[in-house]
Formats: C-alpha cells, structure tokens, sequence
C-alpha cells in the first residue's frame, strides 16, 4: 500500500529538504521501493539542487498541474539510485500557481506508481503549506533543537491535527550531544515535552551534510557519515521495523583506544558509528 | 509601411534621390516616374545622384535607372560607390538590452535577441526567439531559438549553463567536474546537437564563410 509523506516544519532552514532528499533515498537505495520525492516549494526550489538533478529539468510540477505535460514527462529519475524519482517545483512561479485540489489530484495520480510519495513542504503555514499537506496521509516534522524551531514546530502539529492528520511523527535535526550534555542546547526529552508527538528519529549536526548538499549527493548512501545512519534508522522506522532510538553520547576513547591509535592500529571506534553511535 | 520608396531633393549641384529598399524596385521606379512627371520641366536638364537606404542597387537595376532618368533629360552621376549607403534594417532584428543580474526565478521571454550586460544565475531562465547574449556568466537555462530557429545561437563570456536549449535540441553540461574554460564561448545547433566552441574560433570561422563567399 502506498503512503503519501508530507515533510513539514514551519520554520525554514531547519532541514526538510535535506531529511526528504535522505529518506526519499534510503528507501529507494536500501528498502528498493519505489520513491518519487514532489519538491513543493514552488518559486524556491532547492530538492533538484540536493539530488544533483537541477539541470536535467525540463517540465515541472505547475506544469503538470496545468496540463501543460504528461507526468511521465516532468518525473526525473536519479541518475544513481534505481526506483528513485523526482517531481521539481517550477522556479518561475510562486505558490499561487498552484491549489490544495489539484495536489491531492496530482498525488492520487502518483501513489497509483509509487511504493512512497515524499513531498516536501516549503517553510510558513500559508498556500504553499496547505498545497503540500493536501494530498497526503501522513506528516513528519522537522525541527532544531532551538525555541523557535520548536514553537513553530508546535503550531504546524496544532494545524496538522485541525486539517484531520493522525500522529504525526517528529523528526529532530542537526542536534550536538555534547550541546546537550553542557545544557547548552535542548535535549530530545525537553522537546518531546513540549510537541508530544512520536519521535521518528534524531539525525546529529554532521560537517558531511553540508559537503553532501552542496555536491548532491544524499548523505544517507555515505556509510561513513553519522548523519547518514541515522537517516538509514529513519528509513527502517518508516518501513515499520523496531530500531532502538540513537544515544547521543560520544564513547570515550578508553586508554587502550589511546594507545592503539598512537600505534596507528585502526580500532573499532576509529571509523565511528557502529560502536560510538549506538542506534 | 506609409513610407514612400522614394524622397528627391534638390541640391546646390543638381538633385538628390534616395531609395528605400523596403519596396520591390518596381515600385521604386514607379514612384520616381511620377515625381519626374509632375515636374517634367523643371527636372530636365539636370544632374542627380542616388542614395540606396536600408540595402542596395544592383548593377542591372543602376543601369536601369539611369536610362530612366535619361528619359526624363536627367542624367545620373557616376558614383564610385553607389552601394555603400547601406542602413542596418534595425526594425527587423527587435533586441532587448538588459544592463542588470538575471536571477534565480527570474524568467526572460523575448520575441527576439536578448542581450544582458550582467550574469544570468542558476535558476534563472532566458527564452528567445532569436540569440541570447550574455556579456557576464551564463548559468542558468537558456533557450534560444525558442520558436524553432534553428540558427540560433547562445553565445556567453562565460557559458557555464545548467541547461541549453536551441529550437527544440535540449543539452546539459556533463555530470564529471571538469575544468571551466576562461575564455568566451558560444552554442550552436549542428546536425541537431548543440556544440559549445570558443567563441574566436566561431568568429574566425564566421570571417572565412563571408571570405568563401564573397570569392
């Protein structure tokens, strides 16, 4: 059975299109569903930019809402991951381009072909958001460990739940444990308080991130990358599985682990995530 | 077009005619018959020269009107170069000239050659029937020839686009970084793919077509 995703926030610059571009792909890449991700920032599209495939952009989404194309015509497939598309926004146009009906038309016409539709939603609560929430079934929202992240986050779960949305699930983005341990930043546990809502996973702040945007290429496929695990855990969680919430805390090095990596021996830990990172 | 083909003036050495190529020279010849008729007296006798606006006389059609003329007891001067009065048909090529940044959501629609004297940035798309010259960096989408002219031309100091469209050919820069060239470059259709070639080896090249030609 299909779903259809809205990633939303309230807040921008919190990282929705990241989280979409790296669930859209771990559940291609590693689930091999059928993923197309529907960028409906309309006027600000930045989806095609992070998946690379800005310039393969002929026809777009007010494009197809308009009958101007077919939608086989403006789907981009991914130029590296099987069973992955991408639905880009029209750059030209703003939201008023397009309405709530013709979304919830434009997603039924998906899900008929996808195992998940993602769409990610641009920032604010006005048109835009109410195009991308139109035509889904379920809500992820992202947000920062930051008060306003979390208050906006808090008013887009209050409109979710007015616009007939069941549970949505939370997503926390860019948090720095040792932040957290000073008392320095919010913990998961402050935040869930507030939104209570389910947790569906916390990615850490991750320099890979930044160098994988910037390239296009989702962090998700980097094994290395601590972000990209815990997106992989995302991905599992959404397929339904049981996987263990992530603790945050950095393992220290243990003084044998010292004295290994003074001999240059690579140690379980030296690579990070699997025994540093528990998941 | 209410502009008459043909306006005579007089001058201190005789008249003046000048010719506008918009119309058939039959047309021209028409025109000048009448004036000559309505003034049959008081052309007689006289010299004239001829200027040519907006193209220019063959050596057939020259001939022709001086035996014209003739007729009328006007004789024509001879003229080293009665070809060189030759107008650009500006009306014909409408140009629109944008001194600013093309950016990101911007869209240019034009129904002719578009010039910008500044950068085109990703996201911004330029569409022209005609040319698209970019006297900065081009990186965003241009589409030149837009209403299938195949002839069209995208032409940048630096062409680095996100996507090139010329009539109804579309391209993209290959996915592998490569290095970027330093030096003007320009797009054009060849059997129906677009080529990107510095820009003096097309100049170069346009220089020995005309030379060809002219031989």
């Amino acid at each position: 059975m299909s779903q259809v995703l809205v990633i939303t926030s309230g807040k921008g610059g919190v990282g929705k299109t990241t989280t979409t571009a790296n669930i859209g792909t771990g559940l291609a890449l590693y689930k091999q569903r059928k993923v197309v991700m529907v960028d409906a920032d309309i006027g600000l599209r930045n989806l095609d930019v992070v998946m690379g495939l800005e310039n393969r952009i002929v026809y777009d989404l007010v494009d197809v809402t308009h009958g101007l194309c077919r939608l086989k015509q403006a789907l981009i497939k991914d130029k590296r991951f099987e069973n992955l598309y991408l639905l880009p926004a029209a750059q030209t146009k703003d939201k008023t381009a397009v309405t709530p009906e013709q979304m919830e038309k434009l997603c039924d016409e998906l899900r008929k072909d996808f195992d998940y539709v993602l769409i990610d939603c641009p920032a604010g609560i006005e048109q835009g958001f109410k195009n991308a929430i139109a035509g889904a079934d379920k809500a992820i929202i992202v947000t920062t460990p930051e008060v306003s992240a979390v208050r906006d986050a808090d008013r887009i779960v209050g409109l979710l739940e007015a616009s007939g949305f069941e549970e949505p699930k939370l997503l926390i983005n860019r948090i720095r444990p040792d932040m957290v341990k000073r008392g320095d930043m919010m913990s998961i546990e402050d935040m869930i308080d507030i939104l209570a809502i389910e947790l569906l996973g916390v990615v850490p702040e991750d320099e890979k991130i930044v160098v994988s945007t910037n390239r296009g290429e989702p962090a998700v496929a980097d094994e290395t990358s601590r972000a990209g695990q815990a997106y992989r855990n995302i991905t599992r969680r959404i397929e339904g599985e049981e996987v263990p919430l992530m603790t945050l805390q950095e393992v220290e090095p243990t003084f044998m682990d010292k004295l290994r990596m003074l001999f240059g021996i690579k140690t379980r830990t030296a690579k990070g995530e699997g025994a540093k990172w528990t998941f | 077009m209410a502009l008459e083909p043909v306006i005579i003036k007089g001058t201190r050495d005789g008249i003046t005619i000048i010719i506008e190529r918009y119309a058939d020279f039959e047309r021209v010849k028409n025109s000048i018959v009448e004036k000559l008729e309505n003034g049959r007296d008081f052309f007689a006798g006289g010299t004239a020269r001829v200027k040519v606006k907006n193209g220019s006389l063959s050596d057939e059609e020259y001939l022709e009107l001086e035996q014209l003329l003739e007729d009328y007891g006007v004789s024509l001067k001879k003229q080293l170069h009665p070809k060189t009065y030759i107008f650009p048909d500006q009306s014909r090529i409408p140009i629109l000239l944008l001194k600013r940044t093309i950016r990101s959501g911007q869209k240019i629609s034009y129904k002719g050659t578009v010039v910008i004297l500044g950068d085109a940035n990703p996201g911004s798309e330029i569409v022209a029937y005609g040319d698209i010259l970019v006297m900065g960096v081009l990186r965003g989408m241009a589409h030149a020839g837009a209403d299938g002219d195949v002839s069209a031309i995208v032409a940048a100091f630096r062409l680095q686009p996100t996507q090139l469209r010329i009539a109804d050919v579309i391209s993209r820069p290959p996915e592998e970084i490569q290095e970027i060239p330093r030096f003007p470059e320009i797009a054009r259709l060849k059997d129906k793919t677009i080529i990107i070639e510095p820009y003096y080896q097309f100049s170069f090249n346009c220089i020995k077509r005309k030379q060809e030609g002219i031989k």
